[in-house]
């Protein structure tokens, strides 16, 4: 006790040196007494009694561990088996090679394959293209040729129409008669109204007789 | 010296490793890390990996969150490392490991005091119950 005590006056002397209050100084304490404190005279022989399980709990408990321990036992193992870097293969530069050979040689197969039966559809589709457009340019000649025939026949039946037309042309022969005809026959486009709107055709020449009187009515 | 908390990748060549927690957050908010460290190096100290977190504060639905890199730890322990008995303990109830006897320890013993308790609350009750029928 005494020489807890001590120590205690040892503790707050030193610490007293370093805080600037030594009133409010206080000593930390590990639980019941300080740790140095020896064990209490009441309970120096105290020998507390083993704690003992039932023998069934017992058993039971060391059947769960053993199992228990085994089964982790066999996971590791297989775990160590499978991923351990000691049991991996070695990196072989040789074999990458040839790996990345091989592999090639199956993507060109492959590709090789593809290409074939694009080629295949390929050839299918330009055949099928070529035939439609073959069709196509048959049809716009044949609807070209009716085009070009029905302008000929256009141009035909008006050379006709002109050639009917041209029985009537005054040519050199005709030239006395039709202006005999004309001096004969002259024509006077000129007229007159009177109040009732009643044209009156003529001015200085008499009107064929067979020219009805024509009548125009005023707009309101 | 801070180290970062999802490791340093950083060990001894032969040094013995364990995958154990590492007890992170604040007082009165326990929160861990499960990591994989040299065995002798202290707890706050620097991991090689982490390899999950666990939440042993049960959230609004009454969950306790675990997530664990199983790819990693299937490395971890494949090449050598040790798992601490709590860890063991999760990695039973995720099912990576067999259940660990502990937990069937707790589970039996948490049934054996409930269908006491419920002895015990028929027992009381059994008196009021029967007192009605005698009046």
């Amino acid at each position: 006790m005494l020489k807890a005590l001590n120590n205690f006056k040892l503790l707050s002397m030193t610490c007293e040196t370093f805080s600037p209050n030594s009133l409010y100084q206080q000593s930390v304490r590990w639980g019941r007494k300080p740790l140095w404190f020896p064990t209490a005279k009441s309970k120096l022989f105290r020998v507390s009694p083993r704690k003992r399980l039932p023998k069934e709990e017992e058993v039971e408990k060391r059947r769960l561990y053993n199992s228990y321990r085994t089964q982790v036992k066999s996971i590791k193992q297989y775990l160590e088996e499978k991923y351990s870097l000691e049991n991996q293969e070695a990196f072989d530069e040789e074999k990458h090679k040839m790996e990345i050979e091989e592999d090639f040689i199956q993507c060109s197969e492959i590709n090789d394959k593809w290409n074939e039966e694009i080629k295949k559809s390929r050839e299918e589709r330009v055949e099928k293209e070529l035939q439609e457009s073959i069709e196509d340019a048959k049809r716009r000649l044949e609807k070209r040729l009716k085009i070009y025939a029905e302008q000929r026949e256009t141009a035909e039946e008006a050379v006709r129409q002109v050639k009917e037309a041209s029985q009537h042309f005054i040519t050199p022969d005709k030239l006395d008669a039709a202006i005999e005809y004309a001096i004969n026959n002259p024509v006077d486009y000129n007229f007159a109204l009177d109040l009732d709107g009643n044209k009156i055709r003529g001015r200085e020449t008499k009107p064929p007789s067979k020219i009805e009187p024509e009548k125009i009515s005023a707009k309101a | 010296m801070l180290y970062p908390s999802s490791g340093t990748g950083q060990f001894a060549a032969n040094s013995a490793k364990i995958i154990r927690f590492v007890r992170k957050g604040c007082t009165n908010r326990p929160f861990f890390h499960i990591v994989v460290a040299e065995r002798r190096i202290e707890q706050q100290g620097p991991a090689i990996e982490q390899l999950g977190t666990f939440d042993p504060m049960p959230n609004e639905q009454d969950e306790k969150l675990v997530s664990l890199n199983f790819e990693r730890i299937r490395y971890w322990i494949g090449n050598g490392a040790d798992t601490s008995k709590s860890v063991r303990r999760l990695l039973g109830l995720a099912g990576f490991y067999p259940v660990h006897p502990t937990s069937y320890i707790t589970a039996s013993k948490n049934r054996r005091t409930e269908e006491e308790a419920a002895l015990k609350a028929s027992e009381e009750t059994k008196p009021n119950e029967t007192s009605p029928a005698n009046v």
